[in-house]
């Protein structure tokens, strides 16, 4: 895409993509032009070191998926349930139940090993268990925000406060754009974005490197939808008109790219107008693949088109996607929750992994399945569990890793991440060294220093271990 | 070899955050008292001719010594658009610009500015740039972005305050500590005072003003985690508050002493310890009740206040143990009262008993800062990394050391009450090293869309050095001593002949040594904001609502826009259609959901103060300006103007259109393409327009939809989205 933002702004902030400027370049105001002149922010930029993944599939599991049902079996909690947990664990914070006086409760699920690697998952995910030599399950991810609001916007910028970019802000940010009709960085639920564009923000990074909300349905993006009133045929010679008489406005007004790169988007949105429909089109799909991602069964039909557009977009050229799955918050009823909820994923995310595979897109496009924190090992009302940030699971495939590993864990209860601790910066970190960006690096100067997506943390950057060697 | 020299200077200075220079006893620039600089000589200058005022003088003279030819001065055209837009964000008419084209007198240009100073739209203009400052938002952000309905008030406070002309001292001191300054306003009590005097009212009006601080982003998940909300908000304070007055970016303070500026853990605390002892309150306002309303309601309101405030003591005494059977009882009882209270308030107005109202909701109050109980303030402590569980010392409040050293002040500031004022006297005291610049600089960057400091929020050592510094000296120190006035410093900018250039101007000279114009040899080009597209749009078709102030607007918004919206009440859309046309500035903010237009055109993000904002050029803009069916809506409405003001005849209401929507006569060969486009148009036909508007109905079908699409096309030039 040949987008620039305010060419001043860009050469302000060090549009060069990685780190801030040369200390040099800072010297003289004057100089620095010349250098940044000719950048578009979206051009395609190399990585730092050669990564193992060129794009990113991000699954986010809204509310809080439990970890406890899912990737961590913890059979202690069988053997204590209904007692409180022992004493070392009876003063931590949680969001609506007590530590002091929640009883302990069983898992609901049945745990079984799969695959060459043995790996335990439970009886919720029967598709994707059939991957599990695929993926590498992280047990010991921990944080300590345990309110969905901020413990959303650390999962998606690495710090709990607003106006931060998120990771596909970053990352697009730190790459930049392969496709020349589609955004570098879409984001899609299957429901409405909780906590709004903070989800997908480009936050303090210029803006356009924000998410771009993309719906399953009708019109894929805001405004992309020719207006009843004009036929495509006017609309072409508006645009034709506009464009010769913009261009002849630019013509007496030397040096000024904005005025170039207001006439070319005009054009892109013409081609975004057939090139995003196109792209949630899936009568073109056949129906061994429609039947692969679930998209013509009830429960798994809305998160399998979204998987399968996801391919779509990874085809063309889309650096990061990002998919929410709503409504895991199971403060109630716990198994009957995830029974519903696995549903809706399962066959999906099995697909996508099957589908990218057969296509060769697999080794190149990394999957992360996470929540914004697990679930509590103590019962909330009848069958329910509590948010629960200080230690819960996720994992990755795809992207270059070996799969079939398990990393860290939390302690007998499920409750503390024990071993090999993976705080979200960590996690963050190693998506961008996956993707062959240093995530110390990549930086940006915005209110009086540099900011990294990672903060202060990603010390425990797995990159290296996952790969395969 | 000299640059490997100024390279390690540059190293060394930026890593050692000094105040002031050892072997000199020099502060860092922005921290010394700013000279009054005499404007370099006249004699000494080239373009001496084309000095208007001091201010050519500064920058002619840098111009000159770059060896750069400044640009001519612009078409007066350029100027009308460019002024109306600058101070009011609105489009000249065609009448008005031909007024001011055929006006040959000297003064002509002078009079227009005075003129527009003395419009009421100048305060929307500014006051919209001051929002940006303040991180305005109506809604608190995060998961549930609860609803404030009271910022509006403030919004308005800051309109007023530019419309008026007030000087910008008091307008710091009302915003930070007005209730302590004035502390008249907090005696209102019907059963106490007889009368509320004028002067009183003004206090009151003050004084909502700190609803600065009323209106920041909050976690409003219900009370779950009490304390990091309490210490969010005060980090949200003193952040902001450095960031809006003092041009300083303290936040890094928070977990580390300063890498590049002299400020300490320490001092950042002893900031956040400045708003200790103050809480959020709503304060009844008296003023916009009549004399009988305010009677009965604002004795049952505090009333309501005192219940609640009964209950917080009583927690805070309970420190969260459990209840004995007594205290559970008594805890009844406090609640019990609170429903009571609120029970008290009126339901229908004192002054006309048949407007039915809900007393919660309609008395009228403004959202504000006063003094928290004395049992109920928590001290502020230095926090290990700024993390809230690694409580160390006890912070008092204090002025950073640095700065009170620089201004010869002591540091010490009263605890509790009184903090805020004091530390609002001192900011705004007339040798104060940051304030002036830093508004002085703000407001020159929203006149060349560019600061002599460009980082308006960041006068450290990371932010950019000035281009001219002695002019922003020179511009500081007759702010002050001119009484702070802002309307005078606008005149003083725009008379200057820099002002004045034209910005279609570009030798090859210019260009290879100063691309970025750092040096002022032309005007900047600018892309009007979200809220001037919106209104010019608006303007053009004639529908703008020009009515000022009150709460915030909310239009209708297209399936497709409203989709992302998690709780679509969150976008109530307002029930009379007048409002949904009202200028940008008072479309609903929310924190969570931009109103989506005004996101593709970059409105700040509200999460914190906002210094410059973005400028981006992106694809979806123009989707928005060629499908979104409002424009198309406004474009009908342009064309039914069109006729209704050209008549009949073809080239006439291109004419007239031409100087609608960019303030000029098409050009001979835009009139003949614009024919040969309605040719094309009128010849295709399709089906007829859908919503037509009363101004088009009587027209022939074929020229409404074509006209209508003419329109549309100009809503979609370079020309009517950037000012020369």
């Amino acid at each position: 895409m040949t987008i620039f933002p305010n060419r001043r702004d860009f050469v302000l902030h060090g549009g060069s993509g990685f780190g801030a400027l040369a200390l040099g370049d800072l010297l003289t105001a004057e100089s620095r032009g010349a250098e940044k002149r000719s950048r578009n922010p979206l051009a395609p930029r190399p990585p730092h070191f050669p990564g193992t993944a060129k794009n990113v599939i991000f699954l986010f599991m809204q509310g809080g998926p439990s970890h406890l049902e899912t990737f961590d079996h913890k059979p202690a909690l069988r053997k204590y349930d209904g007692q409180l947990l022992p004493e070392s664990l009876r003063d931590f914070d949680l969001a609506q139940i007590n530590t002091a006086d929640a009883k302990v409760m069983a898992p609901q699920f049945s745990f079984r090993k799969y695959g060459d690697s043995g790996q335990e998952i439970s009886s919720l995910f029967p598709r994707l268990s059939e991957h599990a030599d695929r993926l590498t399950i992280i047990r010991s991810m921990y944080h300590d925000l345990f309110i969905h609001g901020s413990a959303m916007i650390l999962m998606h910028s690495g710090t709990r406060l607003l106006g931060h970019p998120s990771v596909g802000a970053w990352v697009t940010y730190g790459l930049g754009c392969e496709s020349d009709n589609l955004p570098s960085y879409i984001a899609m639920t299957d429901s409405v974005f909780r906590n709004g564009a903070s989800m997908y923000t480009s936050g303090f990074l210029p803006a356009v490197y924000q998410g771009t909300a993309m719906r399953a349905e009708g019109v894929p993006i805001q405004n992309l939808q020719r207006d009843a009133d004009l036929t495509g045929g006017e609309q072409r010679l508006l645009l034709d008109q506009i464009n010769a008489w913009n261009r002849n406005h630019r013509e007496t007004r030397p040096a000024d790219s904005r005025l170039d790169a207001r006439i070319s988007n005009y054009e892109l949105a013409f081609r975004m107008q057939t090139a995003a429909p196109e792209l949630i089109d899936l009568s073109g799909e056949t129906q061994a693949t429609r039947e692969l991602y679930g998209v013509d069964d009830g429960p798994s039909a809305q998160f399998g088109k979204m998987c399968l557009m996801s391919r779509r977009m990874v085809e063309r050229g889309v650096r990061y996607v990002q998919l929410i799955s709503s409504d895991w918050d199971a403060h109630g009823d716990c198994k009957g929750n995830h029974e519903v909820q696995a549903r809706k994923i399962d066959q999906p995310i099995a697909g996508l992994i099957t589908d990218l595979k057969q296509r060769g897109l697999l080794d190149s496009t990394l999957l992360v399945w996470i929540g914004e924190f697990g679930r509590t090992p103590i019962r909330q009302g009848s069958n329910g569990r509590d948010h629960h940030p200080y230690g819960f699971s996720a994992w990755m495939a795809g992207g270059g890793i070996s799969g079939g590993t398990t990393i860290g864990s939390t302690d007998d209860f499920g409750f503390n991440a024990v071993e090999d601790k993976v705080h979200v910066n960590d996690l963050h970190a190693t998506m961008l060294g996956l993707l062959g960006i240093d995530h110390a690096e990549l930086s940006y100067y915005f209110e009086g220093r540099d900011h990294r997506l990672t903060d202060v943390g990603g010390m425990n950057n797995l990159a290296a271990r996952l790969v395969r060697s | 070899m000299w640059k490997h020299i100024l390279f390690i200077w540059v190293a060394v200075s930026c890593l050692l955050p000094v105040a002031a220079d050892e072997d000199t006893g020099e502060f860092m620039w922005s921290l010394r008292t700013p000279m009054h600089v005499e404007p370099p000589a006249l004699t000494s200058l080239q373009h001496s001719a084309r000095v208007h005022n001091p201010i050519d003088q500064f920058v002619l003279r840098r111009m000159e010594d770059a060896g750069l030819e400044p640009a001519p001065e612009a078409e007066r055209l350029t100027l009308i658009r460019r002024a109306y837009f600058d101070l009011l964000g609105l489009p000249p008419t065609p009448e008005q610009v031909d007024l001011f084209l055929t006006d040959k007198s000297e003064d002509a240009w002078p009079r227009l500015i005075d003129s527009l100073l003395a419009s009421q739209h100048y305060g929307e203009r500014w006051g919209r740039h001051w929002l940006d400052v303040a991180r305005y938002a109506d809604s608190g952000g995060y998961e549930t972005d609860i609803y404030y309905r009271n910022a509006w008030r403030y919004r308005d406070y800051v309109v007023n305050s530019f419309n008026n002309d007030k000087p910008f001292d008091i307008f710091v001191q009302e915003q930070i500590a007005g209730d302590e300054l004035w502390p008249d306003n907090l005696d209102l009590d019907p059963r106490q005072v007889y009368i509320v005097s004028k002067e009183k009212q003004r206090h009151l009006e003050a004084r909502i003003g700190t609803g600065f601080y009323a209106l920041g982003p909050r976690i409003h998940e219900s009370a779950l985690d009490a304390k990091r909300l309490a210490y969010e908000t005060l980090t949200d304070w003193a952040d902001t508050t450095a960031s809006a007055f003092m041009g300083l970016t303290l936040a890094c303070a928070r977990c580390h002493d300063h890498k590049f500026d002299p400020f300490t853990q320490h001092d950042y605390f002893s900031l956040q310890a400045i708003f200790a002892d103050a809480r959020e309150l709503e304060l009844p306002l008296w003023n916009s009740m009549g004399e009988a309303d305010w009677r009965q309601n604002y004795p049952r309101v505090v009333a309501v206040q005192e219940a609640r405030e009964a209950c917080r003591l009583f927690d805070a005494e309970m420190q969260g143990n459990p209840l004995s059977p007594e205290q559970q009882a008594r805890k009844q009882q406090l609640l019990a009262a609170i429903g009571q209270a609120v029970l008290n308030l009126p339901t229908a107005t004192a002054g006309q008993e048949t407007i039915p109202y809900d007393g919660l909701m309609h008395i009228p109050t403004a959202s504000v800062l006063g003094r928290e109980h004395p049992a109920l303030i928590k001290p502020v402590h230095l926090l290990d990394r700024g993390e809230l569980h690694k409580p160390q010392d006890h912070a008092q409040a204090a002025l950073p050391a640095s700065l009170a050293a620089a201004t010869k002040t002591s540091l010490e500031l009263p605890a509790p009450y009184g903090a805020r004022k004091q530390f609002a006297l001192w900011l705004t005291g007339k040798d104060h090293p940051l304030t002036g610049r830093v508004i002085v600089n703000r407001i020159w960057h929203w006149h060349f869309g560019r600061g002599i400091v460009e980082t308006p929020n960041d006068f450290g050592n990371m932010g950019q050095s000035p281009s001219h510094p002695d002019l922003l000296d020179w511009l500081t120190t007759e702010f002050v001593r001119d009484g702070w006035k802002v309307k005078n410093l606008h005149r003083l900018i725009m008379n200057s002949s820099v002002y004045r250039q034209s910005s279609q101007f570009g030798p090859e000279r210019n260009l290879a040594v100063d691309f970025d114009n750092r040096l002022l040899w032309r005007m900047n080009r600018r892309r009007i904001e979200a809220e001037s597209l919106w209104d010019n749009v608006h303007s053009s078709a004639g529908t703008i609502n020009l009515a000022m102030g009150g709460s915030p607007v909310v239009p209708p918004l297209a399936a497709d826009e409203i989709a992302s919206l998690r709780d679509k009440w969150h976008w109530v859309v307002s029930a009379d259609p007048a409002q949904h046309t009202r200028r940008g500035i008072y479309i609903l903010v929310r924190r969570n959901f931009k109103f989506p237009m005004f996101e593709v055109f970059d409105t700040p993000v509200t999460s914190q103060s906002c210094p410059v904002r973005d400028v981006t050029t992106v694809a979806p803009q123009a989707l928005w300006g060629l499908n979104n069916r409002s424009v198309f809506r406004q474009a009908m409405h342009m064309a039914g103007r069109v006729i209704k003001e050209a008549g009949d005849d073809r080239t006439a209401q291109i004419v007239r259109a031409w100087r609608i929507a960019l303030g000029r006569p098409p050009s001979d060969e835009e009139l003949m393409s614009a024919n040969k486009l309605l040719d094309d148009l009128e010849q295709s036909s399709p089906t007829p327009l859908k919503e037509l508007p009363d101004s088009l109905k009587s027209a022939p079908p074929a020229r409404a939809q074509a006209l209508s699409k003419l329109c549309l096309a100009l809503f979609n030039l370079s020309e009517f989205a950037f000012i020369d």
